[in-house]
């Protein structure tokens, strides 16, 4: 087994008597880039600076490249961090800046430290922007300056705490994609947090899905997308469906009835009978014409137009899920139509199997 | 808005406003008035014009001494006052030490308490464990008045700065020092000039602890012209009043290219 | 980060200062207002203060010229502080550099301006006498009238600037809207303005009384040895007649009558800054 480059071990935080931090474990290997995700206020922030040093641990242990580095101070962990807010030192030039962490940790000599200044500096195209002050630059350029002062000292690990959310949309497209380069150019250790979740599905190796204070699920973007383990992973990964429904196990092959009479198949094998939570994508919702051989019987509710997509909101019996179909055919409001789902696109979660 | 105000309203604000200006600069514009007659006697509007007074003051020992040493004064106020005030600015505004606000408030303090009683205190606890009192007790005293303006000034520098620069400067591997001498002391730079700036002004001022604190030897420029003004007022006086208030405009100017006047002031 | 010992390193000096240098001689001055030469408590000294006639006869100027003082500021404050907060940014900034100007000059410096003023043959009496309203050599000097235009101009900017900071803070659409409901430029002013100005006019009340009652080199250059106030009496008190327990048992009752004062200040101005 390789050393992580970061493991967390059981870590808590409590402020005061409220825990904010409830146990979290969590292995990161080198050079993986790794996105803490989830909802306002589950503690991907505070996780993040217990990494840096900035909170305290109140049990568990952090090791950083090996050193168990749990009471040290952020000065002398292996680690670099973008802030939010950039956190650009305002009487410094951008090129003191990015020279701050070299001048600070004394990481080699006067002209090394230099060369690698302009080195970063060009890897971020801010060469001809070195002898401005931060508040002379641009949002996007400030980003820039945040990420190459935070990448010069090449640290163990590099924590970004929501980088790209002071960013206008088009921006943050074109950021996300420079990420993704410099972490390919750099290799850094890279820990990401986000609240989009997008963003972290894009841009990483790994998703961690925090939910108050515990990791709820974690995995590739793939497979966190498309194979959601509970209800809150389904609802939060968006664009998913999620019903109550009761599993019958019909001559083998289980179907889940949403009323009587509709039922959708399931894989053979994949639940036991009783109540069940089901969950679907949008995009895997088959709607066919009402005389179809197959699929349940259900009706349009709305129709909206996204451009390259129609979302449809369906209703069958007391039910209602959304649907996001190619304009290819089309279904007006209230029409009647049938359901068909691939059984093998319906995921069984809140009940395992039997 | 201002369009429905009538136009009468207006016109009295307008005249209520140039008396009220009237009043509260009148006594500094007729000092400075006086300042420049060539009779022998203090009078208002001035008899003539001329510059003897400001070239009596210049040449009187009673008048150059006594500016000296308070200008000695006041700049060895605003060293301690920026050192110490700014440390306690800092330590306030990071939150981190028990009682924080109760300390904010009791630091601030001597704006508000008769500086009668203190001075009348320290007077008397010098005079017990000290001995004399000396240029160093007025320095003392002043520096203890002077220190809450540099703490307001800094605190309200610090209020305005990014609230994430010593977090970030910890993760760039400056430890706590450093971090303080490269990153917190640089962005507090305007507010402790400023700070600096009211230092000096209140201590070349000041009266009322410079009664208490003198001694026979020592003779600020305040308490020479309070002991003429006790006797026989001349127009010397005003010339060095008007040279003093020449002195508060020139450091308001400063405060307010530093700082913004109003930001200290409210 | 644990411990932040550095932050208490960094407000050590202060806080020593602080400590040694202004709360161990307040403590003690007033400590001595309440103690024999042998240490033990006694109230003699302050019950000297509160029955001789000559002193309650202070304190009772000192209250009286203190009330008249701080209702002058708040008169002639409100209308000036609303009149600041709506004029452009500009024009309110010169305001305030003037209004601030006199609060910065020596306290010795403007009495001598207003010795100049209203003494014999002063600008005043002059305009005085040539409306007919008073004899030849009159003077203002030595009269409570004068104690109150010194004190006043040098209190001033302390009302401006706390009734200034609170009508800053209103929303002027709550003027419009009074406006627009029907209320005249004067009803709205005391219907809606008024009211949202009140905690800083209190809180600048307070400062201004306080302040009133401890300054001494005003009164006593303005108003003369004729009429003494309170704190002029404690100077006179320690440095003519030497007796320091009553001139601490005279800080002791100023001191009280401050600090009973400055709670609700302290109270206000969290407040209204809050
Ligand atoms: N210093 C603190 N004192 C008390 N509670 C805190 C403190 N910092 C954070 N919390 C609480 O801890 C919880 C987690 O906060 P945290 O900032 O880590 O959330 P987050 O996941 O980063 O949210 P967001 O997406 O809004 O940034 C919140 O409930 C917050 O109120
Ligand atoms: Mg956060």
């Amino acid at each position: 087994m390789t050393m992580a480059a970061v493991e967390l071990n059981c870590v808590t935080k409590s402020f005061g008597d409220v825990q904010v931090i409830k146990g979290v474990s969590l292995a990161i290997r080198k050079g993986e880039f790794v996105s803490l995700l989830g909802p306002s206020g589950c503690g991907k922030t505070t996780l993040l600076r217990m990494i840096a040093g900035l909170e305290k641990v109140t049990t568990g242990s952090i090791i950083i490249g090996g050193t168990n580095s749990t009471r040290l101070p952020p000065e002398r962990r292996d680690i670099a961090m973008v802030f939010q807010s950039y956190a650009l030192l305002p009487h410094l030039t951008v090129r003191e800046n990015v020279m701050f962490p070299l001048r600070m940790r004394r990481l080699g000599r006067k002209d090394e430290q230099q060369r690698r200044v302009d080195e970063v500096l060009e890897m971020v195209q801010l060469g001809h922007l070195a002898n401005r002050r931060p508040r002379e630059l641009s949002g996007g350029q400030q980003q820039r300056v945040a990420v190459a002062r935070a990448v010069v000292s090449r640290p163990q690990v590099l924590l970004l705490d929501e980088p790209l959310s002071n960013l206008d949309a088009r921006l943050r497209e074109s950021m996300q994609e420079e990420l993704i380069q410099l972490h390919r150019q750099t290799g850094l250790t890279t820990v990401f947090v986000t609240h989009d979740q997008e963003e972290a599905l894009s841009l990483s190796d790994r998703v961690v899905l925090l939910n108050e204070g515990r990791i709820e699920q974690e995995g590739a973007p793939t497979d966190l997308y498309s194979a959601p383990a509970t209800p809150f992973s389904a609802s939060f990964m968006g664009s998913s469906n999620l019903l109550d429904v009761q599993i019958e196990a019909a001559k083998g092959a289980p179907c889940a009835t949403l009323a009587p009479g509709s039922a959708l198949p399931l894989e053979p094998g994949c639940a036991a009978a009783g109540p069940a939570t089901i969950t679907f994508r949008q995009e895997d919702v088959q709607l066919l014409p009402a005389d179809a051989e197959e699929g349940i019987l259900a009706t349009v509710e709305t129709r909206l137009f996204l451009g390259s997509r129609i979302r449809y909101v369906i209703t069958a019996g007391a039910h209602r899920f959304r649907c996001l179909a190619s304009p290819g055919h089309s279904f007006a409001a209230g029409q009647a139509i049938r359901v068909r789902i691939p059984p093998g696109r319906i995921r069984v979660i809140g009940r395992t199997l039997a | 808005m201002v369009e429905a105000v009538p136009t009468g309203v207006r016109a009295a604000a307008v005249i209520f406003m140039l008396l009220v200006l009237a009043f509260v600069l009148g006594p500094l514009v007729v000092v400075a008035g006086v300042s420049f007659t060539a009779g022998d006697y203090v009078t208002f509007p001035p008899e003539g014009l001329s510059l003897r007074w400001y070239r009596a003051v210049l040449s009187a020992d009673v008048y150059t001494h006594s500016a000296i040493t308070s200008l000695r004064l006041a700049a060895l106020v605003t060293l301690a006052a920026t050192v110490i005030g700014t440390g306690v600015a800092v330590a306030l505004h990071r939150r981190r030490i028990p009682g924080t606000g109760f300390l904010s408030a009791l630091v601030l303090s001597p704006l508000v308490l008769p500086t009668i009683v203190f001075a009348l205190g320290l007077l008397m606890l010098w005079s017990s464990v000290v001995g004399r009192t000396s240029f160093y007790s007025l320095w003392l005293g002043h520096t203890v008045i002077a220190v809450p303006y540099v703490i307001r000034t800094t605190l309200a520098v610090l209020a305005t700065s990014d609230p994430f620069l010593e977090e970030a400067a910890r993760t760039m591997g400056a430890g706590p020092w450093r971090t303080l001498f490269h990153v917190t002391l640089p962005q507090c730079l305007p507010g402790i000039a400023a700070g600096g700036f009211f230092a000096f002004n209140i201590s070349f001022d000041e009266a009322i602890l410079s009664l208490f604190l003198r001694s026979p030897d020592i003779m600020t420029l305040p308490i020479q012209i309070y002991t003429q003004l006790e006797f026989s007022p001349d127009p010397s006086i005003a010339a060095a009043s008007a040279l003093m208030i020449a002195l508060t405009i020139f450091l308001i100017v400063a405060i307010d290219r530093l700082l913004g006047i109003q930001r200290v002031a409210a | 980060m644990a411990s932040h010992r550095e932050d208490w390193a960094i407000a050590a000096p202060g806080l020593l200062l602080l400590l040694l240098a202004f709360l161990v001689p307040v403590g003690s001055i007033l400590a001595l207002g309440v103690r024999t030469e042998g240490g033990e408590f006694t109230p003699a000294y302050v019950i000297r203060f509160l029955t001789e006639p000559y002193y309650l006869g202070i304190s009772w100027r000192t209250i009286k010229l203190s009330v008249v003082i701080t209702l002058v500021c708040a008169l002639v404050g409100f209308p000036f502080a609303y009149i600041m907060a709506r004029v452009g940014p500009r024009l309110r900034l010169w305001l305030v550099i003037l209004i601030t100007l006199p609060l910065m000059t020596s306290v010795v410096v403007r009495t001598f301006g207003w010795m100049v003023l209203l003494g014999r043959g002063g600008l005043v009496p002059d305009i005085m006498r040539s409306l007919g309203l008073v004899r030849r050599n009159y003077t203002l000097m030595h009269t409570e009238v004068a104690i109150v235009v010194g004190m006043v101009q040098i209190l001033f900017p302390f009302m401006v600037l706390s009734i200034l900071g609170v009508i800053l803070r209103m929303d002027p659409r709550l003027e419009e809207a009074a406006r627009v409901m029907g209320c005249t430029f004067l009803q709205s002013v005391r219907r809606v303005v008024l009211p949202v100005a009140t905690p800083g006019i209190v809180a600048g009340s307070l400062l201004v009384f306080t302040l009133s009652a401890s300054y001494f080199i005003t009164p006593s250059l303005l108003g003369g040895a004729r009429l003494p106030v309170l704190a002029g009496s404690i100077y006179e008190t320690a440095t003519r007649t030497q007796d320091w327990p009553f001139a601490a048992a005279q800080s002791l009752i100023l001191f009280t009558a401050v600090l009973l004062l400055l709670f609700p200040y302290i109270r206000l101005t969290r407040k209204a800054g809050g």
